[in-house]
């Protein structure tokens, strides 16, 4: 395959400081709840106070007075009362079935926070109970059961080859169960938007998310508004994780329900415990597996089941967990898989994305899976991953074939090496009596695909603008047009890094505005660790063409038609040698011809094939590599398990600003360890248990172990400059890593997320009975 | 939710008897608020309903000091967790006390809250009870009546539930030194290493003379309402040589002696069986 990679890199590679460090260091860019919006009205919203029933009606206290409110019911939407998201089956307020705590009964806004709260208070559901279905264990129990009594919202399978065949001829068939429990993304400003009708007759939508392009064009059917009418414009965004990818559009429909009625502008800001409450958090997951090995460790057959918790709704469960079954049996040869997955609703708030997006749940049973199969043919962990880790050249799967970019088995050999491994692993204390520490090292390793999911990129064709116009202080300046958000990761320092190359010009003539959807194409969402490959690649390309449009310019109108190269932030005059700055140069085309808008969209390269249907193909365009080890210490006075260092390589392809990376890196390392062993949060009674900080328990800084992390780059081939994704590659391996090491430390293994000292104790007692 | 003391009504008395005079009428009497960090949670959350009135009492110079007498120390109820773990008799004579209050919250917490308001608030996580407890000290509280002096061990009844009539406040709290050659240790397990709330802690105060424990006392929060102290294990151990033998009992009878919940933050067997841990690592070190 030829490789496009021919540029050279200055200004991208650089651990540049990003243009809204400053801001956001000294608390002064501008969130959600910091826009003053005069008149703005404040928004509450009536929930379900059950999980599961029908709704007989809603009964307004008469002793309230109710003239100095708006309330808004299902009969004041404009248009059809549906969120336009997968599946098309989520009420914006329920009117007939209620599906779970919290879902919205009536909308509020009134002149103060406290008055709407009042008032939404003040309206009374009448409600018919029926039974619910709120957990995953129930979920679980009911799927070995008889399924078909559960409500399916989404499945897909996988087949490549034959695998009751394999599993027939294997030496031996192994079968395990895994579970995970829900993770909450808790960023740290919590949801917040407002909605504010303007004079032209157009809905002005701002305030924190992820992605512009999902609220509009997801409301306009609920308010029967043409997109043309809808503007969406993104606030600076306090963390996201996810958590304000799908999750805005319902915020953002209950501003804009009260601000249409209320003729006003309304404001919602969740505090912390609603944001708990009554936003997307992980799914749960469930992972079976039975896997056919050969005495001499290859893997015959993969059979697994994945479930996903799907809650109430479908919203875009479906694509979870479709990323959830491609990375079930991923990094791994085998010539028979057969995977089966399933969303099923519960009666809890729909669950949703969260970065890695179905990969995590699915890499933390598939990961420990592989420790258990190297356990049962006698090898070490190390060995078995070695022998059966997929390479270049190899096939995933799906039948994707590994073409490029592919840095396996390079991220598994340095981390092993790296670490210590093999002399670590033997000296692992395996439960050894008398020890007042125990000792263990636990390895995982991984693929992340890189982009949208199966045909994603394929349908939205991201495209991106370059705009070359005048900046505040009047001097030219290339603004990045894109529908891809900032929300902590670094995209507003990455995407200007970009363009300064595609163009050799200095990095202060590039720019990031905020996302405004009457500004910027549709470049895509801002999810999937897809935009530094797909949005950054098309972003390159456009300022290649803005670069030859320059060029043109200054050739014909300053250079008397000699060829004219732009370089080094200057345009060359070929013959005369004659040297014009690159500001000037703008200036004189922007002076001659006013703004310059190019336009790019991303192809995939033609080789990429996928079926949607059969899910036979390449999956993703390019996958990112990684590898985990975990070393722990179990304290065998109290089973606490500390996490001492983890050793890690990535391949994330070209690292376009190393600084970012690292960041996202220790930052998604620090939010994996609390998957893996501290974020629990259980549903009681319908609710979420650990609703405030004080009970949702997230690492702090003094919980991060020394960390030992590098990259090693294998570019994406197919266009420039060849990054792959690293946002979502951070969550992917760090619980198995844990759980592997864990065994290796007391010779127990877990197989549910959160792993708890509690869990170790139970486990330990149950497997090694002793007087308390 | 009240964010400043207008809105809250909060009163400023000058001195501590004015603080006194306010608490003795109903008219005026209110929440006594320290550094705020359990009462603007509760009221924030609705666990507590706003009082009509509060009265601080942080800010009264009278209750704000540490001092020392020849067998204890003496610490004001508005001392800061700050001021206790950087107090030199606190470390000295009192150690697991200092090393508690340093395992509080975070900066910010230790800077708010006091002593005070930890023992008041009444809460079985409250990290300085057991450290309050293994003292045998008293908790001097205050009305226009007088003063009274109860002992710890008898200060909290219940479930955050105190000794306390409406019209006292703690003004502080007399705390025996542990006697020369002994030594305290604090442990607490969370479930993270920074800002958590304990699933179970404790301290002990142990004196070792001749391979023979000549005293020994402890206290484990989290596992019961209250703080409690385990005499069964204190009295089964006093007087015997520090053995495996001993610590094995010591373990049982620890495990024996506590009736824990689960609850969001651990689980009942887990906290029993480590409660019995706790007590055998705290006889453990000792031996060194
Ligand atoms: C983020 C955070 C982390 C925390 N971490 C911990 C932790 O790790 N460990 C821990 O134990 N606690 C922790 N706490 C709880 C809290 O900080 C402590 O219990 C603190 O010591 C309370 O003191 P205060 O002065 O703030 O009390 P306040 O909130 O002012 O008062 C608490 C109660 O005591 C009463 N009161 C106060 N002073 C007096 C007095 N002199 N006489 C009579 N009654 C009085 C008040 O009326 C109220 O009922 C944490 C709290 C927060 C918010």
């Amino acid at each position: 395959m030829e490789s496009v990679q021919t540029g050279t890199y200055k200004v991208i590679g650089q651990g540049l400081t990003r243009p809204d460090a400053d801001e956001k260091v000294r608390g002064q860019a501008v969130y959600a709840d910091d826009f003053h919006v005069p008149d703005a009205w404040y928004g509450a919203i009536v929930r379900s106070p059950v999980s599961h029933g029908r709704l007989k009606g809603l009964r307004r206290n008469p002793d309230f007075d109710w003239s100095q409110v708006v309330v808004v019911t299902p009969e004041d939407i404009p248009g059809n009362n549906i969120v336009d998201m997968m599946g098309r089956d989520m009420p914006f307020i329920a009117y007939d079935e209620i599906q779970y705590v919290g879902e919205p009964l009536a909308l509020v806004a009134a002149p103060t926070r406290h008055l709407a709260r009042e008032a939404a208070a003040n309206i009374e559901p009448d409600i018919e109970e029926l039974p619910a279905l709120c957990t995953l264990q129930e979920m679980v129990a009911q799927y070995k059961k008889d399924p078909e009594q559960l409500h399916e919202l989404s499945a897909q399978t996988i087949r490549k080859g034959n695998v009751d065949e394999a599993l027939a001829e294997a030496d031996m068939v192994i079968e395990r169960e895994y579970s995970a429990g829900h993770q909450e993304q808790l960023y740290i400003e919590p949801q917040g938007m407002v909605a504010i009708p303007e004079g032209d007759g157009t809905l002005f939508i701002h305030g924190s998310m992820q992605c512009p392009y999902y609220i509009n064009p997801e409301l306009c059917e609920t308010l029967d508004m043409p997109p043309e009418k809808l503007r969406v414009k993104q606030s600076a965004v306090g963390g996201a994780f996810g958590g304000k990818e799908e999750f805005p559009t319902l915020i953002a429909g209950y501003c804009a329900l009260l601000a249409l009625k209320a003729k006003r502008p309304v404001k919602i800001i969740y505090d912390r415990n609603q944001d708990i409450l009554y936003s997307t958090k992980r799914h749960p997951s469930w992972s079976r597996y039975k896997v056919g090995l050969k005495k001499d460790g290859t893997i015959h057959a993969i059979q697994c089941e994945f479930l996903l918790d799907g809650g109430a709704y479908t919203t875009l469960s479906p694509v979870v967990m479709y990323r959830g079954i491609l990375h079930s049996a991923m990094g791994y040869r085998c010539e028979n898989v057969a995977i089966d997955g399933h969303v099923y609703r519960t009666n809890t708030f729909p669950n949703g994305a969260f970065r890695g997006f179905g990969a995590p749940q699915a890499l933390w049973a598939w990961e420990s899976m592989i420790d258990e199969l190297a356990a049962a043919c006698g090898m070490t962990p190390q060995a078995f991953r070695l022998q059966n880790c997929l390479r270049l050249g190899d096939a995933t799967p799906t039948g994707g074939l590994l073409r490029d970019s592919v840095g396996s088995p390079e991220v598994l050999e340095k981390t092993l090496e790296r670490c210590g491994f093999n002399e670590k692993w033997d000296r692992c204390s395996r439960g050894k009596p008398g020890e007042r520490k125990w000792y263990g090292i636990g390895v995982s390793f991984f693929a992340h695909g890189a982009g949208f999911t199966g045909d994603g990129e394929a349908r939205i064709k991201a495209k991106v603008a370059l705009d070359l116009e005048y900046d505040e202080q009047r001097a030219p300046i290339v603004n990045v047009r894109i529908s891809s958000t900032e929300m902590g990761q670094g995209t507003c320092i990455i995407m200007p890094q970009i363009v300064a190359d595609a163009m050799s010009i200095d990095l202060k003539h590039a720019a990031y505005p905020m996302p405004d959807t009457f500004k910027v194409p549709d470049s895509g969402p801002t999810v999937a660790s897809r935009t530094a490959m797909v949005v950054g690649s098309t972003v390159y390309s456009a300022g290649q063409k803005l670069k030859a449009e320059l060029e043109t310019f200054v050739s014909e109108t300053l250079c008397d038609g000699q060829p004219v190269v732009l370089r080094d932030n200057a345009f060359h005059a070929e013959y005369d040698g004659k040297q014009i700055p690159f500001d000037e140069g703008a200036a004189a085309y922007l002076a001659s011809n006013g703004p310059l808008r190019v336009y790019d969209q991303f192809k995939l390269p033609p080789h990429i094939k996928w079926n949607q249907k059969t899910f036979e193909g390449d999956a993703y365009p390019a996958y990112s590599w990684g590898c985990n080890v975990v070393e722990l210490e179990v304290d065998t006075l109290t089973y606490e398990i500390d996490v001492t260092k983890i050793t890690a390589y990535y391949d994330i392809g070209r690292l376009l600003n190393p600084i970012m990376a690292m960041g996202q890196i220790q930052g998604g390392l620090i939010q994996a360890l609390g998957y893996a062993a501290m974020e629990k949060i259980e549903v009681k009674n319908g609710k979420y248990d650990a609703d405030r900080m004080q009970t949702y328990v997230i690492p702090t800084a003094m919980d991060g172990p020394e960390m030992d992390l590098h990259f090693v780059e294998y570019p994406w081939d197919h266009a420039q400059p060849g990054a792959k994704g690293v946002g979502e590659i951070p969550m992917d391996g760090l619980a198995p890593a844990m759980a592997n090491a864990l065994e290796a430390a007391s010779g127990v293994r877990l197989r549910d997320l959160p792993i708890t000292p509690e869990q170790l104790f139970a486990e330990l007692q149950a497997t090694q009975p002793r007087s308390a | 939710m009240a964010t400043t003391f207008e809105e809250m009504n909060c009163a400023f008395p000058a001195n501590l008897a004015e603080a006194l005079e306010l608490m003795s009428d109903e008219q005026t009497r209110g929440r006594p608020l320290a550094g705020g960090t359990d009462l603007m949670v509760q009221w924030e959350s609705g666990v507590l309903p706003m009082p009509e009135r509060a009265i601080s009492v942080k800010h009264l110079p009278e209750l704000r000091t540490i001092e020392e007498s020849d067998d204890a120390v003496i610490i004001g109820s508005a001392v800061t967790h700050m001021q206790l773990r950087r107090s030199d008799a606190v470390v000295r004579y009192l150690p697991s006390l200092a090393d508690a209050a340093a395992t509080i919250g975070g900066y910010q917490i230790q800077t708010m809250g006091t002593v005070g308001g930890s023992v008041a608030n009444a809460s079985p996580a409250g990290d300085l009870a057991p450290s309050i407890m293994i003292s045998d000290g008293d908790v001097i509280v205050a009305s226009v009546r007088g003063e009274r002096a109860i002992p710890v061990n008898e200060f909290w009844t219940g479930y955050r539930k105190t000794d306390m009539a409406e019209d006292e406040i703690i003004v502080r709290f007399r705390l025996p030194k542990m006697p020369e050659g002994a030594c305290e240790v604090w442990r607490k397990l969370g479930p993270r290493k920074a800002q958590a709330i304990s699933k179970v802690m404790g301290s002990c105060r142990l004196l070792i003379s001749d391979g023979h424990i000549e005293q020994f006392r402890v206290a484990i929060g989290s596992v019961a309402p209250v703080c409690v102290r385990l005499r069964a294990v204190e009295e089964l151990v006093t007087g015997k040589p520090l053995n495996e033998e001993a610590i094995a009992a010591a373990e049982a009878c620890a495990a024996e002696s506590v009736k824990p919940i689960d609850d969001i933050r651990s689980k009942a067997d887990y906290r029993k069986w480590v409660t019995g841990r706790m007590v055998r690592g705290f006889l453990e070190q000792s031996l060194g």
